[in-house]
């Protein structure tokens, strides 16, 4: 399997983890160091903001906490298109460029709206032929998402 | 027993201050009469001084009147309010959200006006108009405009209103140090809910809700010092909750906040609810402002404003941040639980025929945390403007006292 393929695959297996909300599932496709970052920009403060920002430990609290909280389950399907991935092999690592729609169905009626689009930057360790996230950043065109979400994109 | 439909529809065996009928969330004509009777007169939040710094700076920002406004800092510095309408031919002036405009120019015909509301170009104004009309009768219309209370941008629609520091009042009182320093936004998100923007006031006006919280039952209601918090009432409506010592390193994966501000203990909580629609939430490291824009009666514009010290350091700043995602952000654990809340309100009584009659704002604690009196308080200003009983809207709180 090429570099491509496989770091096309990591990308897409990291969306459906977390769409089936297998967050041990999507935590074993990352690195120790991963972070992991929300972002967007803000033309009313004319800033960029972050939103979210957890290292991999913080990510595992997130998902851990979850039943504690009081949180909409509705359904989130994020749909990954794979732009643009850069090799470095001396690196040994690869830069990948996504872009991200995510829609939200409605558990009463099954109704789905698509809910955020953005783009989403991975950086992807490579390895030897195994290759795991070592840093994602989304970038979010997508300013209102109404009532919010417990669950990362 | 489970209530029938007659034992349902009866009014709640309380004093008809401690609950409030629902259709003052649900009709459309009472929701214009707000926007008449109230927001076209009190002193509203358009947008902070750091989102205008410079110069030709502007904001564009949608009055919860009705009225789409434009906010632009002057040459000279100040700070003024026009309606975002061109007199010619009623279009939209300015589009974008924020930018820097010398002159604020008409995309329809050119119309220009200067940051003082100053028609100063009109393309061929006396081959058309010859000398029936000129620029000096096209200026825009102005609205009363103030900064204050943090170095926000406030405006009123109503010529004939009193001054901003007469509107709030004592109400930020319990802030008045921590609002000293020069701040700057550094959050900035909005949230269109089906809801009513009172249902939103009311979250910001109760701590009962805590039990949706988990992060605020682990780290404020089993801690000491929180069912000691006190509500004040203030005039206008306005009304503010005493701090406590929040906990936050209860809450697995959350530090503890070592940034505070200026003016408040450490890990201090300062919340005030100004009528009709706003509110400094100050929490230890980070002050947030909610104001609302109702764009009829179940949908709401939220506006959600994170604020740090503008004299923050890189490593303060982030922290900051940090603190203000972790519950307050679009993903953060009590915002999204706060929303849901009201999502539910608005899909529970989104109509008349929902057959929701009456919510109770009834528990009486002393003041302290629990009690609903920051909602009663509300609710007897906005009776007093509307003239009509939030128990009875079409009842007359003067003809009750007569």
């Amino acid at each position: 399997m090429s570099h491509r393929e496989s770091i096309e695959e990591l990308i897409y297996e990291s969306g459906a983890r977390l769409d089936e909300r297998d967050f041990k599932g999507y935590l074993d496709l990352c690195e120790d160091g991963y972070e992991y970052t929300i972002e967007a920009y803000s033309p009313e403060i004319r800033k960029d903001m972050i939103w979210l920002h957890h290292d991999k430990a913080g990510m595992d609290l997130l998902f851990k906490n979850l039943p504690k909280h009081n949180s909409d389950h509705s359904t989130l399907m994020r749909h990954l298109t794979v732009y643009k991935v850069d090799v470095d092999e001396a690196a040994g690592e690869a830069n990948v460029v996504s872009g991200l729609q995510v829609f939200r169905t409605e558990l009463d009626g099954g109704t789905t709206e698509l809910y955020a689009v953005g783009k989403q930057h991975d950086t992807i360790k490579l390895n030897g032929g195994t290759p795991k996230l070592g840093n994602r950043k989304i970038r979010l065109e997508t300013r209102n998402l109404g009532i919010g979400h417990h669950v990362p994109f | 027993m489970a209530r029938t439909s007659s034992e349902w529809a009866k009014a709640p065996n309380l004093p008809e201050s401690h609950y409030v009928d629902t259709r003052i969330y649900t009709d459309e004509d009472l929701f214009l009469e707000e926007q008449a009777k109230i927001f076209n007169k009190v002193w509203v939040i358009a947008c902070h001084e750091s989102e205008i710094p410079e110069p030709f700076d502007y904001r564009t920002f949608r009055h919860p009147g009705g009225e789409n406004l434009i906010i632009t800092r002057g040459e000279d510095r100040k700070v003024r309010a026009f309606y975002n309408i061109c007199p010619h031919r009623g279009n939209t002036i300015l589009y974008d959200p924020s930018g820097n405009t010398k002159r604020m120019t008409c995309i329809f015909h050119a119309w220009s006006f200067d940051t003082k509301g100053e028609c100063v170009e009109i393309p061929r104004e006396s081959e058309g108009y010859q000398d029936r009309f000129d620029k000096s009768d096209a200026s825009l219309r102005e609205v009363k405009c103030d900064v204050g209370f943090g170095g926000f941008v406030w405006v009123n629609i109503d010529d004939n209103c009193g001054t901003l520091k007469e509107y709030v009042g004592d109400a930020l009182g319990l802030l008045e140090e921590s609002l000293q320093p020069e701040m700057e936004v550094f959050h900035y998100h909005k949230a269109v809910v089906n809801t009513n923007y009172k249902l939103w006031h009311d979250t910001n006006s109760e701590f009962y809700h805590d039990y949706m919280h988990y992060f605020n039952r682990i780290t404020g209601m089993m801690q000491p010092g929180y069912f000691d918090r006190k509500y004040t009432g203030y005039k206008n409506g306005h009304a503010s909750v005493g701090s406590m010592a929040v906990k936050y390193d209860a809450y697995a994966g959350s530090e503890d906040r070592g940034v505070g501000w200026p003016g408040l203990a450490p890990g201090g909580w300062l919340l005030i609810d100004l009528f009709p629609g706003m509110t400094y939430n100050l929490r230890t490291s980070v002050l947030r402002v909610d104001t609302i824009m109702p764009l009829g009666p179940n949908k709401v514009i939220i506006e959600f404003r994170g604020l740090g010290l503008k004299s923050d350091t890189p490593a303060e700043r982030a922290e900051r941040i940090r603190d203000h995602n972790a519950i307050w952000g679009p993903f953060g654990r009590n915002l999204h639980e706060d929303l849901l809340g009201v999502h539910g309100q608005g899909l529970a009584m989104r109509d008349a025929r929902t057959d929701s009659h009456y919510v109770l704002h009834g528990r009486e604690e002393n003041s302290t945390i629990h009690d609903e009196g920051g909602m009663r308080h509300f609710y007897a200003e906005w009776s007093r403007r509307m003239g009509r009983l939030a128990s009875d809207p079409e009842r007359s709180p003067k003809a009750e006292a007569a």
